[in-house]
């Protein structure tokens, strides 16, 4: 990642902000014995967010979706992988970041309107696994568990966002997809 | 306990097949009691018993294989005469059996719980009472067999081993005297006991204690075999030899033998039954309720599997490699650079090749589907031991009949089925079949017959279970009908007979307090139609009141693939199962009539309730000058289903929904028509129930 090279003003404000880099010094030796957990960043609306990488199972660009009549929400529809049929969910409108769920299954679907670098995570759930609609797909981050701040009061979220954590300038919303589903 | 997760698994689908023989086997020795018991019969239950044993004591499952212990004690009891076969000795195994499929189901989860323990202890010591009346103790095998001491005296441990072995695994005992030349009895003798090898086992060979004229040597040999007098006969046909069986039976009690005339010599072919020491008059055992056909689905994600059948699925494949060869020569000669642009002679091939490709696919998915199919006996063989059983039970005179056996259904419906026609049949003899006295009053033979048979019409296999009982009395079931608010009194009057009979599948009636009420048919049949649905099926009932009523289940001969009516509303495609499909019509506008401003049309005579999927599923509804109907449903509950288009018919595999998707109202699974977009399969049962039935709504996803 580029951005621990770069000048950070943020970072002369110990305390507040604990960059969440690796490499970086001033992080290093309060949290050495931790070991880093991998996420997957990906955005919404602009937003960033982040989910373990170990509830991935994999990641495909947007196929033609078939909507469920009479379905949830956020239920998009589903989306056949491999043989196998899955259910896609669109998480905006849980996250309050969009009012309906996209448009892009149905005879009047517009793929059009998503951007072009959207995809599908396919989240790995017991009760069969999902697909989530995402805006774009950002890296995979790894992030010490004592650098991530839990949510203050005031910032949105119920129990389906996690905590904060800081890339450099960016804020990472971590998110827990199971209950973002609901 | 056990091993890893894997070795469970293998144990569990090794036991199952076991318990699967057991079955079987346990069905024909039902039907045999009181008649000549075949020895095979007995020893085949007996070896499963054994492996059974075996099995379960590798595996540190120490509850199936004390219980195994137990039914070989009284198995052998059983072969040497010492007990007789009688109904309630046949039950107490088949309880045993059922034990077992109790205690394999929770072993198979992980699970051990205290009612199986407790279950099995009680199924040992049923077991045990019988074994207790015929104790074996001082019993020595050997002395059934008519030896002299002097034999006796000679015979190696070793020999006397063989012998008792092959006693206990119900051998005949043969003393085959063959008489030889001085000059060539070495060679004569080998070649004797080379013949008998084929045949059987040779226990011993002696100096003969009678030896005849003295010019020959004479020598017995004791032979153990399992083959007839008639096949000894002949494989001794060029042989100086004769024989005589060593095997004494016991002499027979029941009358029934004394009719047939002196016992035959040969009677060590035959067990005959001994004359029991006086079975303790205690009633059997409080049953534990049997829930081992529920348990049983739990049992086993297996089935077995011909050889010959996954070798033509292996030919398939084969002939799919050559194709797939073919076309990578194709491609590349397509790709091949400075060549000009592939003709149409390369198109004929191409074309060519796809051809063979969808015929050869067509194939292999017929046969890989082959393999799932069962066939039915199975079922059909418990359902003839709980027949038995229930007539006992409520003090009945019931002949069981059943047809079909060989027919084949898909492993998850035949597991599907078992509780439905176990209902079915339980209904029929419980509240169908009426009272020998009864029965004679009415001038009807005082033995009932309940008969289940199955065959196959095209893709789809149809199940009648009948009974020559009381049927279905219109009038009572008028009355349950309009007090239990199902149809209004004046609506009641003008149902016809038929219209009335499907009324006892509804919910309503199986809250109907008493039996009799129906007389006839008892609780549950919703059940039983909410089951068959499932599985795509329907139900319907055929009766005559006072002649008995008959129960035909119709049933797609596959889950996995259906035909099915592809149509499209509001620009969406939906597929339709065909088999619920009843017909097909087209309508306008003015067609459509309301009654109580829901929507109804007239067909041919009748006036059916009218469903439009687009306004039922949601979807902005097109205005179209002619709609096409499918009429689904049966009898009592038929519904028009309006849809923008028919697009044709197709077979699709049909995947069901699955996880958080598993209760969409509506829809019964997803398939591929070919585009990348999964299509819905329409679930009419359910749309039905849903448009005819408004009170229960359907619950959203």
């Amino acid at each position: 990642m580029l951005e621990q090279f770069f000048y950070h003003p943020d970072e002369e404000v110990a305390g507040l902000f604990r960059p969440a880099t690796e490499g970086d010094p001033a992080t290093l030796a309060s949290a050495e014995e931790e070991s880093a957990i991998e996420y997957l960043a990906f955005l919404l609306e602009g937003e960033c967010y982040a989910v373990p990488i170990s509830e991935i199972r994999e990641i495909v660009r947007v196929p033609p979706l078939t909507e469920i009549p009479r379905s949830p929400k956020n239920l998009l529809g589903v989306m056949k992988i491999r043989g196998e049929v899955l259910p896609v969910y669109d998480v905006k409108v849980k996250l309050k970041l969009a009012h309906e769920r996209a448009g892009i299954a149905g005879p009047d679907a517009e793929l059009e309107g998503i951007p072009s670098s959207s995809r599908i995570l396919i989240v790995r759930d017991p009760d069969g696994d999902v697909g989530i609609l995402v805006d774009e797909v950002r890296e995979v981050i790894r992030l010490k568990p004592s650098t991530i701040e839990p949510l203050a009061p005031g910032i949105g979220g119920g129990d389906y966002l996690l905590g904060l954590a800081h890339l450099g300038s960016e804020l990472v919303i971590l998110l827990d997809v199971h209950k973002a589903l609901l | 306990m056990t091993g890893s997760s894997k070795g469970l698994s293998d144990f569990v689908a090794e036991a199952a097949e076991i318990l699967d023989s057991l079955n079987r086997d346990l069905a024909i020795l039902d039907r045999s009691v009181g008649r000549r018991l075949q020895p095979d019969l007995l020893n085949g239950i007996f070896r499963s018993a054994h492996s059974l044993k075996g099995l379960a004591s590798m595996f540190g499952e120490q509850r199936i294989a004390q219980l195994a212990h137990g039914m070989e004690d009284l198995l052998d009891r059983l072969r040497l005469g010492r007990l007789e076969m009688t109904d309630e000795v046949v039950d107490a195994l088949i309880e045993s059996l059922d034990t077992f499929q109790v205690v394999l189901a929770e072993t198979g989860r992980g699970d051990r719980s205290e009612q199986a323990s407790r279950r099995t202890e009680a199924a040992c010591e049923r077991l045990a009472d019988f074994v207790d009346t015929a104790p074996l103790e001082h019993e020595d095998a050997l002395d059934l067999l008519e030896l002299d001491t002097q034999v006796r005296d000679v015979l190696t441990e070793y020999e006397e081993h063989r012998l008792r072995q092959n006693l206990r695994e119900g051998m005949e005992v043969w003393k085959v005297r063959a008489v030889f030349d001085l000059s060539d009895f070495d060679r004569g003798l080998a070649r004797l006991n080379a013949n008998l090898k084929t045949i059987g086992e040779v226990i011993s060979t002696l100096p003969s204690a009678d030896p005849g004229d003295g010019t020959g040597i004479a020598f017995d040999i004791i032979f153990a075999s399992r083959v007839s007098q008639r096949k000894l006969r002949s494989t001794l046909s060029n042989m100086p030899a004769s024989f005589q069986p060593l095997f004494q039976a016991r002499t027979s009690a029941p009358s029934s033998d004394q009719r047939q005339g002196p016992a035959p010599p040969a009677a060590a072919a035959e067990l005959r039954l001994a004359f029991p020491k006086p079975v303790p008059e205690e009633p059997p055992r409080p049953a534990v309720p049997l829930d081992a056909d529920s348990v049983r689905r739990a049992l086993t994600q297996t089935v077995r599997v011909d050889i010959g059948r996954l070798d033509s699925l292996m030919d398939a494949v084969g002939e799919l490699l050559l194709i797939k060869a073919n076309v990578a020569r194709l491609a590349d000669e397509a790709r091949q650079p400075g060549k000009p642009s592939p003709g149409k002679l390369w198109g004929h091939q191409l074309y060519r090749e796809s051809q063979l490709l969808e015929r050869k696919l067509d194939d292999l998915q017929k046969g890989i589907l082959e393999v799932r199919m069962v066939p039915l006996g199975q079922i059909l063989d418990k359902l003839a031991g709980a027949v038995r059983r229930i007539a006992r039970e409520s003090e009945k005179e019931v002949d069981f009949t059943m047809r079909g056996g060989e027919v084949e259904v898909d492993k998850l419906i035949v597991e599907a089925l078992s509780d439905p026609l176990m209902h079915l049949v339980r209904n029929a003899v419980d509240h169908g079949i009426e009272s020998v006295e009864e029965r004679q009053r009415r001038g009807k033979r005082p033995r009932a017959l309940v008969s289940v048979s199955a065959t196959q019409r095209g893709n789809q296999v149809v199940i009648d279970v009948s009974d020559d009982g009381r049927g279905l009395d219109d009038e009572r079931i008028r009355q349950v009908a309009v007090r239990t608010g199902i149809v209004g009194s004046a609506q009641a009057a003008q149902l016809s007979s038929r219209e009335l009979h499907s009324l006892i599948f509804l919910p309503g009636f199986s809250t109907a307090n008493r039996v009799s009420e129906l007389s006839g048919r008892g609780v549950g049949l919703d059940v039983v139609k909410t089951n068959i649905s499932r599985l795509s099926g329907m139900i319907d009932i055929h009766s005559e009141a006072g002649k008995g009523a008959t129960f035909t289940i119709t049933l797609p001969e596959t889950l996995a693939i259906v035909r099915a009516l592809v149509v499209s509303v509001s620009g969406r495609v939906y597929a339709v199962p065909l088999n619920a499909v009843s017909e097909i019509a087209s309508i306008t506008e003015k067609d459509v009539r309301t009654v109580e401003r829901r929507e109804v049309i007239a067909l041919r005579g009748k006036t059916i309730p009218l469903a439009r999927l687009a306004r039922l599923f949601q979807h902005p509804e097109k205005p179209l000058s002619r709609q096409f109907l499918l009429v689904v449903g049966l009898a009592h509950q038929r519904l028009a289903l309006a849809v923008d288009d028919l697009l044709g018919q197709q077979d699709v595999v049909v995947k069901p929904l699955r996880g958080r998707l598993r209760h969409t109202s509506g829809i019964a699974g997803a398939t591929d028509l070919g585009d990348r977009k999964p299509v819905l399969v329409l679930d009419p049962g359910a749309i039905i129930e849903e448009v005819v039935n408004p009170e229960r709504r359907p619950e959203l996803v």
